[in-house]
């Protein structure tokens, strides 16, 4: 019927079916230990959500509406006290290690009830994702190390990224932008580190995080190629912040300006620069679109999660609303045009959910969760006593030949078509999910009339907060464009994208 | 509006434009902190010195008996920068409107007459049908007057405003019918402004009455002929606000896109944002033309002019909730920061797409009347 020469040309072509179908593709691939644990953590969050999330999103929105100033520490404690700062830290660093991919379903359970707060535990790991992305396994040991101490002394320990600049969003995203756009902070090499100054701004988390990786550049003519990756410290000398931003949602998770003044920052804390970027086998330029695609391809997953949780807050809200109200003497909930509304936006949640596991299948297999989620060394890291691993493992995470070795797979066996995989499925999910959850909330308030408009019925609340998901880790526009030149483009050699005149 | 040509129009255009260039755009940010910060009372006061809330009121009862192209026009301009004062306005002219269709004009005349601005405000819950309100309150006949009991939700304006229009039902009658209350009496718990998405300048209140004395306007039972009829005109008053925000947006996303560099150029520059501003651009063509007729339509009571006034009110503010969500996509991080205007146009948007009742319950409606 059809030859194996057949079979593999015609599986080639595009779509290829090893872009497109990699949830049948991993499903062999992945442990089976994964599912079990993904059905733990979203029992979890619904419980974190039933006790903590609903009693309390109104009133810290109302509260930050007060007072843009407020510092939502309590929260903080309370995701701290659960365990979630470290829940998917790697065993191997200290954490409680469960599958990273679970994240996302987390996060989607969270976000239903509320963005900010989801944020308040996400952006910890955006954080952490852009450490791993260096793959500088000693230092991301120690900042593990802090997160984890600060679960254990209830003085939570957080990391957030310093990327976006005053004069610079879309251009630090994009090395093809970097050198054409107005980035600013930069990281001049002394000796014993490096002497920062400029400035970042709406830094989720930043005024309650303790660890920023900062995101600087040597030679502010050549930042593509020039990039280095710090980690900051609150309270080092010439580091402060300046104001925390006045949002239209996501007002509890607070979006600061980091200022750095002559900052001084040591060797120890260099997560990459130029020099370690020399001795992998793409040109520095290229390394550093590998980095900040291993984490965006990570956190843009999470933040379709965010969009599908939205996206699921706003139908759970409006569901409910017709479930109980009637019209002309008939509930809502049994009228036609109400019933195809529900679905449709049924379909919103169901289908980005989907985006956003492909995008993590793809991450699993050829992204940043490569190493961690290979079926032996996954079931390895489940069953090992964390002892074997802080007496035997973390002691030489800051080994030259174990850091050598590290980069050398993640930096040089990932090859370009995985790169532009999955950095083009997360922006689709991203994308996709996020735009969900716009359509949603338009719904749901056009579903719940005159009710939607208030802030005790929530559903106002979720569209403000919503919006703010189209436009951070790259805007929606920015990751479209991201989707074509990683999955489009390739077929058409005389595609160019970033260069228009 | 295109082609305004009365000389009466322009002056009271370029008047609005100008307070809304001048009085509202500066204090935005802080009027929209209400309730948690304070009313902007002395706004208020001006643009009632200046006769806005008067546009649409008869000569006879001391208004300056316009037509409805002027209060388009009016709210049109306010709305760019602040849709709140045109929330207020938009309540204002709706509760008057209706006392007119219920031929109430005796009624209307004392009220307008009050020196304090407060006193002549007339409330009434404008983000709602009566129709779609399973909970009314109860009318019940007392002498010459009648005595209402129950719950008003989100009764806008009724914090501030002297008098409130009230839908309620009396026993014998099918239907609903409309009543005018004094504020002022006792028996009418209010509570704190509805913290809401929106035009939260323009606030409104939670109220329970109990026996509180009310006159009955129009006549009993025949409450949604004279909601209709008010609906009607006003659909044509609400595009034009949803018009006026989609213009404040397309403005500051444009202004922005000139000034702002992206990889080396002006975003203005990239062909992705000039397809966003461009089909921002041809929403308001699109709108403003369809405004235009409708006024036109409305003031001549041409043919099907009612049908007219409620499409072009549903596909406005449609267009305008797409519009300004792109408009706060094409400025980035800072659409979204209360600096600017973007993230406010945004939510009130949104909000205006539900006045007169849920937007897609007038789309059935609006079918039903055809067929």
């Amino acid at each position: 019927m059809i030859s194996r020469s057949e079979i593999k040309a015609f599986t080639q072509k595009t779509p290829s079916f090893d872009d497109t179908f990699l949830g049948l593709k991993a499903i062999s691939r992945q442990p089976s230990g994964m599912s079990k644990e993904t059905r733990k953590v979203i029992a979890l969050a619904r419980k974190f959500n039933a006790e903590v999330v609903r009693p309390l999103a109104l009133s810290l929105d109302i509260t930050m509406q007060k007072d843009p100033t407020h510092i939502p520490m309590d929260f903080v404690n309370k995701a701290n006290e659960w365990g979630f700062y470290t829940l998917w830290i790697p065993k191997l660093f200290g954490g409680q290690g469960y599958n990273l991919p679970s994240i996302s379903f987390f996060l989607e359970e969270i976000g239903s009830e509320c963005l900010a707060m989801a944020n308040l535990i996400g952006v910890h790991y955006l954080g952490f994702a852009v450490a791993v992305s260096s793959w500088s396994t000693g230092l991301i040991n120690r900042l593990c190390q802090d997160t984890i101490n600060g679960e254990k002394t209830g003085k939570p320990c957080l990391m957030s990224l310093a990327l976006t600049e005053p004069g610079a969003g879309t251009d630090v995203e994009e090395t093809d932008l970097m050198d054409k756009g107005s980035v600013a902070c930069h990281a001049k090499k002394v000796e014993g580190g490096y002497v920062v100054n400029g400035t970042k701004v709406f830094i989720s988390n930043g005024h309650l995080s303790h660890w920023h990786m900062l995101i600087a550049f040597e030679d502010l003519k050549k930042p593509s190629a020039s990039t280095v990756m710090l980690a900051v410290e609150t309270g080092m000398k010439g580091f402060s912040f300046g104001r925390m931003e006045k949002k239209m949602g996501q007002k509890g998770c607070p979006a600061s300006e980091l200022m750095f003044d002559n900052c001084f920052i040591p060797d120890a804390n260099v997560l990459f620069n130029s020099d370690q970027g020399k001795h992998f086998k793409r040109s520095l330029t290229r390394t550093n679109m590998q980095i900040i695609d291993f984490y965006f391809a990570a956190s843009r997953a999470a933040v379709g999660a965010f969009g599908i949780g939205a996206a699921r807050g706003a139908y759970n809200l409006a569901r409910d609303y017709v479930s109980k109200t009637e019209m002309n003497g008939s509930l809502l909930i049994n009228q036609e045009w109400v019933q195809s509304m529900l679905a449709e936006m049924y379909k919103n949640v169901l289908l980005g959910r989907l985006a956003y596991n492909e995008a993590n299948y793809a991450t699993s297999m050829h992204g940043m969760y490569k190493l961690i989620q290979q079926k032996q060394l996954y079931y390895i890291t489940k069953y090992t006593p964390r002892i074997i691993f802080e007496k035997l493992i973390q002691p030489v995470l800051g080994n030259s030949l174990v850091l050598w070795l590290v980069r050398k797979f993640n930096f040089d066996m990932q090859t370009d078509e995985e790169i532009e995989l999955t950095s083009g499925l997360a922006s689709l999910a991203k994308f996709a999910g996020t735009d969900a959850g716009i359509k949603n909330c338009h719904m749901a308030l056009e579903l719940m009339g005159q009710a939607g408009l208030r802030h005790d019925m929530r559903a106002e609340k979720c569209l403000r907060d919503a919006k703010l998901l189209q436009i951070y880790e790259g805007t929606n526009q920015l990751n479209r464009l991201n989707l074509f030149k990683c999955l489009i483009a390739k077929d058409f050699t005389q595609a160019t994208v970033f260069e228009e005149n | 509006m295109l082609a305004i040509t009365n000389k009466e129009l322009i002056m009271l255009e370029k008047a609005a434009h100008e307070f809304s260039r001048k009085v509202l755009f500066p204090e935005r940010e802080n009027n929209d902190k209400f309730p948690f910060g304070p009313f902007f009372q002395s706004t208020f006061e001006k643009a009632f010195d200046l006769d806005f809330f008067h546009t649409i009121l008869p000569e006879s009862i001391g208004g300056l008996g316009h037509g409805m192209t002027a209060l388009c026009v009016l709210l049109e301009s306010i709305c760019t920068e602040d849709s709140s004062l045109g929330g207020i306005i938009f309540t204002h002219s709706a509760a008057m409107n209706l006392m007119l269709a219920t031929g109430s004009q005796k009624e209307l005349g004392p009220i307008m007459a009050k020196k304090n601005i407060n006193d002549v405000l007339i409330a009434i819950p404008v983000f709602n049908n009566p129709s779609e309100t399973n909970h009314l309150p109860e009318a019940v006949p007392d002498g010459e007057t009648y005595c209402l009991s129950g719950p008003v939700d989100y009764l806008t304006l009724g914090g501030i405003a002297g008098h409130a229009i009230v839908a309620a039902k009396t026993k014998n009658k099918t239907g609903y019918s409309f009543f005018l209350v004094d504020l002022s009496q006792a028996g009418i718990r209010k509570s704190d402004p509805v913290l809401s998405l929106g035009l939260r300048a323009c606030p409104s209140v939670d109220t329970r009455f109990e026996k509180v004395p009310a006159r009955l306007i129009g006549e009993e039972g025949k409450g949604p002929d004279y909601f209709n009829k008010m609906a009607d005109r006003m659909h044509t008053a609400a595009a034009a606000m949803s018009l006026g925000i989609m213009k404040g947006s397309f403005k500051e996303a444009l202004d922005y896109g000139k000034k702002r560099d992206q990889g080396g150029r002006k975003i203005i520059q990239w062909s992705e944002m000039k397809m966003i501003l461009g089909n921002m651009a041809v929403q308001i063509k699109v709108s403003d033309m369809i405004v235009t007729q409708s006024c036109n339509a409305v003031d001549n009571r041409d043919k099907d002019w009612e049908a007219g006034s409620r499409a072009a009110a549903l596909h406005v503010q449609s267009l305008a909730c797409d519009l300004t969500t792109d408009g706060v996509q094409a400025m980035g991080g800072v659409g979204y920061m209360k600096d600017f205007g973007q993230e406010k146009r945004f939510r009130d948007a949104k909000q205006l797409q539900a006045l007169l009742g849920m937007c897609p319950v007038k789309k059935i409606r609006y079918l039903e009347k055809m067929i």
